[in-house]
C-alpha cells in the first residue's frame, strides 16, 4: 500500500487543520481537552480520508463505515475532521459547547457524522462490536466499524467485556484503534494503571494485532489497509497507535496539565504560530474573542 | 397464551417468554440478548424459535447493553434480558448514556423485581429499579399488573420508538385484565371505582389493592382501586381525578417507596390535588431472604396493611 505524493501532503494538511481548529473550537468555548485530541490527528486523517468509506452527503448510507468514538472527550479532534470532511461548515465548531450546538461529549443526534453517544469512559467498544454484529447479520460484508479508544479508559472493565465478545463472535469486521498518548488525566498511565503488555492483552483475548506510529501518516494508513483487506480472519483486529498526548505544540506534549485545559488567547495564539511553524504554512495566529462563557455573568450575579 | 391448560394464569416469566416468541414471529428486526440467565428469566423461549436471533453475551451486563446499543444503531430492535438488580445497578451507565441519551429503540426487560425472589436476598430482590429508571430522560417505564397487562406492555414496547424499561415478575398473578385488554403509555386503568379512598397500585401490588378494596368493603369503606401500569409516563390526569373525588390515597409497589410509584403520585398529586397520602412498598431498607409470604409481611406490604393504610388516610382526611 504505497501513498502517492500528493495523498499524502492532503493526510498532512487535514492532520494539521484538525489540530488548528481544535485550538480554535477550544479555546472560544473555554472547554476542552487539547492533549487527547492532538494525539488522534494524524489517525483522523488516516481514517477520514483515505481508509474509511463514508459519504458526508449520506450520513445514514447503510453501507457506510462507522466511527464509534469511545474515548467520547476527544470529541474536538472528530468534530473537526467531520467538518473538514463536509459534513457540515467549518463555522460550525464554534458552537461546541454551546446550548444547541456540538456536545462537549459525542452525541450521537445532534450532529451528522457521529455514530454514538459517549462520555463515560470504557463503554465505546460494545457499541462498535453491536454494530458490527448487526453488520454481520445484515450481510454486509463491506461496512467496518471502526472504535477509537483512549489508553487510560483500558482500565475500564467493560473494554475486556468487548474485548472477549468481539472475538467471541469473530467480528473481525472490527477494528479496535487503541490512541496509546502514554497519558491520562492525572499522570502517565504506567504511574496511574499499568497496562502494558498491551499488544499481549489483546492477543490474550483472541484479537489480532498491529502496532504503529499513529503520528506517522504512511504508518498509519499502511496499517489500517493490512487491518481491513490482509488481517480479517475471523478475529477482530486491534490497531495500537503509538502516540504523544498534545504533539504539535511543545507546551502541552506529554503534558497531563494539558489533558482537560482551555488555552487563553495568548497561549492559543502562540499554539497556532508553532503549529504553523512546524507544517511550513504561513503564520496565523488566534484571532476570536472567547465567547462569553456565562461563568462570567453568573458569578456577576447576572 | 396467559393461561395453562386448566385456564390457571401462567406464571409471569412463561407469558415473558412466550411474548418474545409472538414478537419475534412479527418483527424480524427484533433480537434478544441474554447474560446467562435464559433459563430463569424464560428468555429461552426466544432462543428456542430463533436461535439465530438470540445472542448470548456471557456474565457481562455492561456489554449487554453496549451492544444492544450497537444493534439498535444497526436498525435491530434489540430486548437485552438479565435481572432487574443487574440492569439498574451494574449497567445503569450503559443503559443511561449509551441508550436512553440518544434514545436508542431498546426494549428492557428488568426480570425477577421485588418480594417474590424472596430467597436469593437483598443482592437479588431489585427494589430500586424504578426509582432509578424513571429518572432517566428518555426512558418509559412500565410494571405490568397481570399477564394480560405484560403481554401488552410487550406489545406496546415494540410499537414504540425509543427505550423502554419493564418489570417482569417471578410470580403468577390473578387475572386482572381480559384477553383485550389495551394498554396504552400515560394512561391508567379505573379497576373498581369507590368513594371513600383511592388505591394506586403497580405492578403484581395492583392485585392486593382490589383484595384490599374487599376487606375495606366489609367495613362499609369504598375504595377505588387505579392500575398505574404505565409508570413514566404516569397518567396525572387520572390520579389527580380520582384523588379529587376520594379526597384521600394510598400507593402501592412491590419496589422501594422512596422514588418508585409512591413518589411518582405523589409529586402528582402534590402539583394538582394534595390529599393525604400513604405509600406502601419497601420502607427504605434491603430486602434480605425469606420466604414471600413472611416478607410481605415483614414489610407491611400485604392487603391488610394496604388496607390499614387506607384507613389511616381516610382519618386524616376526616381530621380525626
Amino acid at each position: 500500500m504505497r501513498l502517492a505524493p500528493d495523498k499524502l501532503a492532503e493526510l498532512e494538511e487535514m492532520a494539521y487543520q484538525i489540530r488548528r481548529l481544535c485550538v480554535e473550537m477550544i479555546t472560544y468555548a473555554r472547554w476542552g481537552h487539547i492533549g487527547g485530541s492532538f494525539s488522534m490527528a494524524e489517525t483522523l486523517a488516516a481514517l477520514y480520508f483515505q481508509a474509511m468509506r463514508v459519504d458526508p452527503a449520506r450520513p445514514h448510507w447503510p453501507e457506510r463505515d462507522r466511527l464509534v468514538l469511545s474515548k467520547a472527550h476527544g470529541s474536538p479532534a472528530v468534530y473537526a475532521a467531520l467538518a473538514l470532511r463536509g459534513y457540515y461548515p467549518a463555522e460550525r465548531l464554534y458552537s461546541y459547547c454551546e446550548l444547541g450546538g456540538l456536545e462537549g461529549h459525542t452525541d450521537l443526534t445532534c450532529t451528522p457524522g457521529i455514530e454514538s453517544s459517549g462520555g463515560p469512559l470504557g463503554m465505546g467498544l460494545s457499541i462498535a462490536a453491536g454494530m458490527a454484529l448487526g453488520l454481520r447479520y445484515q450481510e454486509n460484508p463491506r461496512a467496518r466499524v471502526y472504535c477509537l479508544m483512549g489508553d487510560g479508559e483500558l482500565g475500564e472493565g467493560n473494554i475486556w467485556e468487548a474485548a472477549m465478545f468481539a472475538s467471541h463472535y469473530h467480528l473481525d469486521n472490527l477494528i479496535g484503534i487503541v490512541d496509546y498518548n502514554k497519558v491520562q488525566a492525572k499522570g502517565f498511565v504506567w504511574d496511574l494503571m499499568q497496562i502494558e503488555p498491551l499488544a499481549d492483552k489483546w492477543r490474550a483475548f483472541g484479537w489480532d494485532v498491529l502496532e504503529a506510529d499513529g503520528h506517522d501518516l504512511e504508518a498509519l494508513v499502511e496499517a489500517l489497509h493490512r487491518a481491513r483487506w490482509v488481517m480479517p480472519r475471523g478475529k477482530p483486529l486491534a490497531l495500537i497507535a503509538h502516540t504523544v498526548k498534545g504533539k504539535g505544540v511543545e507546551m502541552a506534549e506529554f503534558n497531563y496539565h494539558w489533558h482537560t485545559q482551555a488555552p487563553e488567547p495568548e497561549a492559543a495564539d502562540q499554539m497556532l504560530r508553532e503549529l504553523a511553524r512546524a507544517y511550513g504554512r504561513p503564520e496565523e495566529g488566534y484571532s476570536r474573542l472567547p465567547a462569553e462563557s456565562g461563568k462570567e455573568a453568573f458569578y456577576r450575579g447576572e | 397464551m396467559a393461561n395453562d391448560a386448566s385456564g390457571a394464569p401462567l406464571e409471569m416469566r412463561e407469558v415473558f417468554g412466550n411474548t418474545l416468541v409472538e414478537l419475534g414471529r412479527r418483527y424480524p428486526q427484533m433480537v434478544v440478548l441474554d447474560a446467562d440467565l435464559n433459563t430463569s428469566s424464560k428468555a429461552l423461549y426466544f432462543k428456542q424459535a430463533f436461535p439465530a436471533r438470540f445472542i448470548q453475551v456471557g456474565i457481562a451486563e455492561q456489554n449487554l447493553f453496549g451492544v444492544a446499543a450497537g444493534l439498535a444503531l444497526t436498525g435491530f430492535v434489540p430486548f437485552p434480558s438479565t435481572f432487574a438488580s443487574f440492569a439498574s445497578r451494574r449497567a445503569l451507565d450503559q443503559i443511561a448514556i449509551s441508550i436512553c441519551y440518544p434514545g436508542l429503540n431498546v426494549k428492557i426487560p428488568g426480570s425477577y423485581v421485588g418480594i417474590p425472589t424472596s430467597h436469593a436476598g437483598a443482592s437479588h430482590n431489585c427494589i430500586e429499579d424504578i426509582a432509578v429508571m424513571r429518572a432517566l430522560p428518555n426512558l418509559r417505564v412500565a410494571d405490568p399488573g397481570d399477564n394480560a397487562d405484560l403481554a401488552a406492555v410487550m406489545r406496546a414496547a415494540m410499537e414504540t420508538e425509543g427505550p423502554v424499561y419493564f418489570r417482569v415478575t417471578r410470580a403468577t398473578l390473578p387475572d386482572l385484565f381480559g384477553a383485550d385488554h389495551v394498554f396504552q403509555w400515560g394512561k391508567g386503568h379505573l379497576v373498581r371505582p369507590g368513594r371513600d379512598v383511592t388505591l394506586y397500585g403497580t405492578g403484581m401490588m395492583t392485585g392486593f389493592c382490589l383484595q384490599a378494596a374487599e376487606l375495606l368493603a366489609a367495613e362499609g369503606i369504598g375504595a377505588e382501586v387505579v392500575h398505574l401500569g404505565s409508570i413514566k409516563p404516569l397518567d396525572a390526569e387520572l390520579v389527580a381525578e380520582s384523588a379529587a373525588r376520594t379526597g384521600c390515597a394510598v400507593t402501592a409497589e412491590n419496589a422501594t417507596i422512596v422514588g418508585g410509584l409512591g413518589s411518582a403520585v405523589a409529586e402528582a398529586l402534590a402539583e394538582r390535588c394534595p390529599v393525604p397520602l400513604r405509600r406502601i412498598g419497601v420502607r427504605d431498607r434491603w430486602v434480605s431472604s425469606g420466604g414471600i409470604a413472611e416478607l410481605l409481611a415483614h414489610h407491611q406490604m400485604r392487603p391488610e396493611d394496604i388496607a390499614e393504610a387506607a384507613r389511616q388516610a381516610i382519618r386524616q382526611k376526616r381530621g380525626s
